[in-house]
């Protein structure tokens, strides 16, 4: 069905809209047979690449907004990574050596990760996503205080309207500003 | 994502944004092969320079979740980049890349991108895209939005 025309000056465009619903779902059908023999193919590995390509994507879209929703973004995150990977997550405690009530904790957000948690999820992720793609160091901190800043601007409200009275400018300070 | 300047060789970084309702008076049929005014009700993006508002090339497309699939509606570069006498080249793959990224994105290991191009087209997307023919549609999925990441993203 396809031309063998030559077609070095036809790389300008493709009109490819659907005219109707029945075209498109036709088309859904065809393809979704060829695609099921393609999908049982994939590799265990290629499926868990697809994976951390899609989180690694996932926070990209999440670090490159303003963050509108008070939601644990940095757990949520954390928790795909590790069950993307490990079937027990008491495994991944294992691999980064702390124990799993700590990781436990912190995955519920019962606990704030330490600065030595952070480290030791950044030399994992490093070695995990150097067979996939490029997973920049600062990653995980940035995920942490992209949150952390939109939470506290969220509940700016709350807490001006609580602090307004309690924090002043001195007279030094507005004698500079003037 | 870059393209390259085919006169000198050189290398330009480009970025690909939402198209704009503001875009669309720019975006004319003269220079862009197609009536896009008709798509503003799409998702609609624009590959540009980075610095540079000058519209090189475009993409509409329709997700369809159900399916795990997003489907190519309209795809274009601007009248100076057709054919052999064009200014700039990748910016198709680029722009197909760009969509690729929001299939893994939504559908990981099922991603799928599908396009219907005229059948005396068809072979050339087979042969640069690594498209896969199912009757008059083609398809790239996984293992093809991979290669095209590694080859219009690879610094991603």
């Amino acid at each position: 069905m396809i031309s063998n025309k030559k077609t070095e000056d036809h790389d300008f465009g493709v009109d490819s809209r659907y005219t109707n619903r029945e075209e498109r779902s036709n088309d859904g059908l065809a393809l979704m047979g060829a695609r099921l023999e393609r999908m049982k193919n994939l590799s265990p590995f290629e499926i868990i690449q697809a994976k951390l390509l899609q989180l690694k994507l996932e926070i990209e879209e999440f670090l490159s907004k303003p963050v509108e929703t008070a939601a644990n973004h940095f757990t949520s995150f954390l928790s795909t990574y590790i069950d993307t990977i490990y079937d027990r997550r008491n495994k991944f405690a294992e691999d980064i050596s702390i124990s799993p009530v700590k990781l436990s904790q912190i995955l519920n957000n019962h606990r704030e990760p330490s600065e030595d948690f952070m480290l030791r999820l950044m030399v994992h992720s490093e070695k995990v996503f150097e067979k996939i793609c490029p997973f920049p160091n600062e990653t995980w901190y940035q995920i942490y205080f992209h949150e952390k800043v939109g939470e506290t601007l969220l509940k700016k409200a709350q807490w001006k309207l609580h602090l307004s009275n309690d924090v002043k400018t001195s007279n030094l300070v507005e004698d500079i500003l003037r | 994502m870059h393209v390259v300047e085919v006169a000198t060789g050189r290398v330009l970084d480009v970025e690909v944004l939402s198209v704009e309702a503001f875009d669309y008076s720019r975006i004319t049929k003269s220079r862009y092969f197609f009536n896009w005014k008709k798509e503003r009700e799409e998702e609609v993006y624009k590959l540009q320079i980075v610095g540079s508002n000058d519209i090189l090339g475009l993409i509409s497309i329709e997700r369809i979740p159900d399916e795990w699939r997003i489907h190519v509606r309209l795809l274009t570069v601007s009248i100076e980049n057709k054919g052999k006498n064009r200014i700039y080249e990748r910016i198709i793959g680029n722009l197909l890349t760009f969509v690729g990224k929001i299939a893994i994105r939504e559908y990981a290991e099922l991603a799928c991108i599908s396009l219907k191009p005229k059948s005396r087209i068809a072979q050339h997307y087979v042969d640069k895209y690594h498209m896969n023919i199912t009757g008059m549609t083609l398809r790239i999925e996984l293992r093809e939005i991979l290669r095209l990441i590694e080859e219009y993203d690879h610094d991603k």
